[in-house]
């Protein structure tokens, strides 16, 4: 089976940033691919608690969908989400205050992901 | 009109737009018993080239394919 692994570091203050990873992976994933989300740097504010249910994915016509539809669509196609907590540090976050259905992982879990997968890809 | 195989199921994902095309179609295979045929009909404008590759990287031949007023339609057998 092929390996991918999104890297996202888009956070709350880039909403226009926030979906595009996810839906790359949920597509990813539904072509039989195994497919992680990396999400680093700003990536893990998208998954705090309470924030994918408000944070609306931006559309032309104003018309855009909560982050928690992508989120939802991603986890049920078997798309995994992993944290380090480094980035959790940056943000003041803990485990707990994340959603459901995120892994806890360190940077040399990271590496070895990446060294492990076809792709890597960053956004 | 091309010469198309009968399809067990239907998959209408028109006015969807990527990935829900894609997505509906992956489960909607698994849900199928080998050599079964699903019909796909989509209005993505991305539904040619992603339905391609979809059958790429899973190995679930496209038998046959059309489009007729902007309605794409697949034949798409589980291998």
């Amino acid at each position: 089976m092929s390996r991918l692994l999104y890297v996202h570091t888009g956070g709350v203050g880039t909403p226009e940033r926030s979906a595009t990873p996810i839906y790359l992976a949920t597509t990813a994933a539904a072509m039989d691919v195994e497919v992680g989300i990396y999400f680093t740097v700003n990536g893990p504010t998208l998954l705090k608690k309470g924030v994918p249910e408000t944070l609306i994915v931006p559309k032309y016509d104003g018309q855009g969908a909560p982050l928690r539809r992508f989120i939802d669509q991603a986890l049920d196609m078997g798309v995994k989400f992993y944290v380090c907590q480094p980035s959790l540090d940056l943000h003041g976050l803990t485990q707990d205050d994340l959603i459901d259905g995120v892994a806890m992982i360190g940077g040399a879990a990271f590496n070895d992901m990446a060294l492990e997968a076809d792709q890597v890809i960053c956004f | 009109m091309v010469d198309t195989p009968t399809p067990d199921r239907t998959l209408d994902t028109k006015g969807m737009l990527c990935p829900m095309p894609i997505v509906k179609l992956s489960k909607a295979i698994k849900e199928l018993e080998p050599r079964q045929v699903i019909l796909l009909e989509a209005t993505d404008p991305g539904a040619i080239p992603d339905v391609a590759a979809w059958s790429k990287n899973t190995g679930n031949p496209v038998l046959a394919q059309e489009t007729v007023d902007k309605v794409m339609r697949f034949w798409i057998q589980k291998s």
